[in-house]
C-alpha cells in the first residue's frame, strides 16, 4: 500500500512538473514557426488539455500525500535518517506544511488559469461593433494573455521549487 | 536550513534526480496526450512542421533527462554508502542478495531500455523522417519513399509508447525502494 500511494504521489507530481516544463521549452518553441491563427489553436487545445491534466495530478498529489501524512507513525519516522518528526518544532514538520502550502498556492494559480484567465482570451466580437470596441477588445484579449504568460511562469517556478522542497524530506526537510 | 554541506549535497542530489524524472515521464506524457492531439487541430502540413519542431526539442530533453537520472542516480547511492567507482560497484543493501539491490538492478535494465529506444528513435528513424525527394524522382521512388517514411513514423509512435510504460514501470520500481525494493 505504501509503495503504491509513493508511487501515485511521485507520478502526478512527475506528470504535473515534467508536464509544465515540457509545454514552456518544446512548445513554446515550436510556437515560434507557425502562423499567427494556427498558435491560437494550438495554445487553445493544448492549454485545455494540459490545464485538467494538471488539475487532476494536483488532486492526487494532495489525496496520496494526505493518505501518506496519516500513515506516517513515529516509529517509521524514528526510523528514517536523523529520526525525523512530525511536528513544527522539526525541520521535517515545517518542510511538510511548506510543501502543502505550496502545493495549495499551485492549485490555486492553476484553477484561477483554468477558469479565469483562459475563458478571459477568448475574442467576444460582433459584427455590430465599433472600430473602438473592436480595438478595446484586442487590447483585453491582449492583457488576458499576458496575465496568463505570467501565471504560466509563476507556475512553472513554483512547482519547481516544490520539487525541491519535496526532495529535501528525504534528508529531514529544509527550514 | 541545514548547515552541513553533506545534507546539502544529499538535496541537491535529490532534486535532480527528481526533476529529471519528471522532466522524462512528465515530457512523454504531455507529448503523447496533449501535444500530439493539439497537433491534429491544425492543417496537415504545420502539424508536421510542429511535430518535427517538438521532437527535436523534445529529444534534447530525454537525453539530458536520462543522463541526468543516471548520473545524480550513482551519486545518491554513492552519498548513502550503497554504490562505489570501483568493482563490484554496489554494496548491501545495493547488492543483488537483497530485494533493494534487485530491484535497482531492474531499474538499471530498464534505463538501458529506454537509452537504446532512444537512440534508435534519435539517430536511426527520424532521420529517414526527414528524407527530402528530388524533382527527377520517379512515381515508383516517391511511392516507395513514403512506405518507408509511414513505416518510420509508426515505429517512432510505437518506441514512444514502449518508453512511457517503461518509465512507468521504473518510477514504481524507485518508489517501492523506499521500503525495500520490489523484486
Amino acid at each position: 500500500m505504501d509503495t503504491l500511494l509513493g508511487w501515485l504521489h511521485a507520478m502526478a507530481w512527475a506528470v504535473y512538473v515534467g508536464g509544465a516544463l515540457t509545454m514552456e521549452w518544446v512548445l513554446r518553441y515550436a510556437q515560434r514557426e507557425m502562423p499567427g491563427p494556427q498558435v491560437g489553436v494550438v495554445c487553445k487545445n493544448a492549454g485545455m488539455r494540459y490545464r485538467w491534466l494538471a488539475l487532476a495530478c494536483l488532486a492526487v498529489i494532495g489525496v496520496t500525500g494526505a493518505w501518506m501524512l496519516l500513515r506516517l507513525d513515529e516509529a517509521g519516522l524514528l526510523a528514517r535518517p536523523g529520526a525525523p518528526m512530525l511536528s513544527l518544532s522539526d525541520s521535517y514538520g515545517r518542510t511538510v506544511l511548506l510543501l502543502t502550502a505550496a502545493w495549495g498556492l499551485l492549485l490555486a494559480t492553476v484553477a484561477f488559469m483554468a477558469f479565469v484567465l483562459h475563458p478571459a482570451q477568448r475574442k467576444r466580437s460582433k459584427p455590430e461593433m465599433t472600430k473602438d470596441e473592436v480595438a478595446a477588445e484586442r487590447q483585453r484579449v491582449g492583457r488576458a494573455i499576458s496575465r496568463m504568460d505570467k501565471a504560466l511562469k509563476f507556475e512553472l517556478l513554483l512547482a519547481v521549487v516544490s520539487v525541491g522542497i519535496g526532495a529535501s524530506l528525504h534528508a529531514g526537510g529544509l527550514i | 536550513m541545514p548547515d552541513d554541506p553533506d545534507i546539502w549535497l544529499h538535496i541537491i542530489y535529490g532534486f535532480l534526480h527528481d526533476i529529471s524524472i519528471a522532466v522524462y515521464l512528465g515530457g512523454a506524457v504531455a507529448m503523447e496526450f496533449v501535444l500530439g492531439p493539439a497537433q491534429a487541430a491544425i492543417p496537415p502540413a504545420q502539424a508536421q512542421v510542429m511535430g518535427q519542431k517538438t521532437a527535436d526539442r523534445f529529444l534534447w530533453l530525454v537525453w539530458g533527462s536520462l543522463s541526468l537520472i543516471l548520473v545524480t542516480g550513482f551519486l545518491r547511492l554513492e552519498h548513502m554508502g550503497m554504490a562505489m567507482w570501483h568493482w563490484p560497484f554496489f554494496q548491501t543493501p545495493g547488492g543483488l542478495s537483497e530485494s533493494y539491490g534487485r530491484t535497482l538492478l531492474g531499474m538499471i535494465l530498464l534505463w538501458c531500455v529506454l537509452a537504446i529506444n532512444g537512440a534508435l528513435i534519435t539517430w536511426y528513424f527520424r532521420p529517414r523522417l526527414q528524407g527530402k525527394l528530388g524533382t527527377q524522382t520517379s512515381a515508383a521512388h516517391v511511392t516507395a519513399a513514403q512506405t518507408a517514411k509511414m513505416a518510420a513514423a509508426t515505429w517512432v509512435q510505437r518506441l514512444t509508447r514502449i518508453d512511457l510504460v517503461v518509465a512507468v514501470v521504473i518510477a514504481l520500481m524507485g518508489a517501492s525502494l523506499k521500503w525495500g525494493g520490489l523484486i
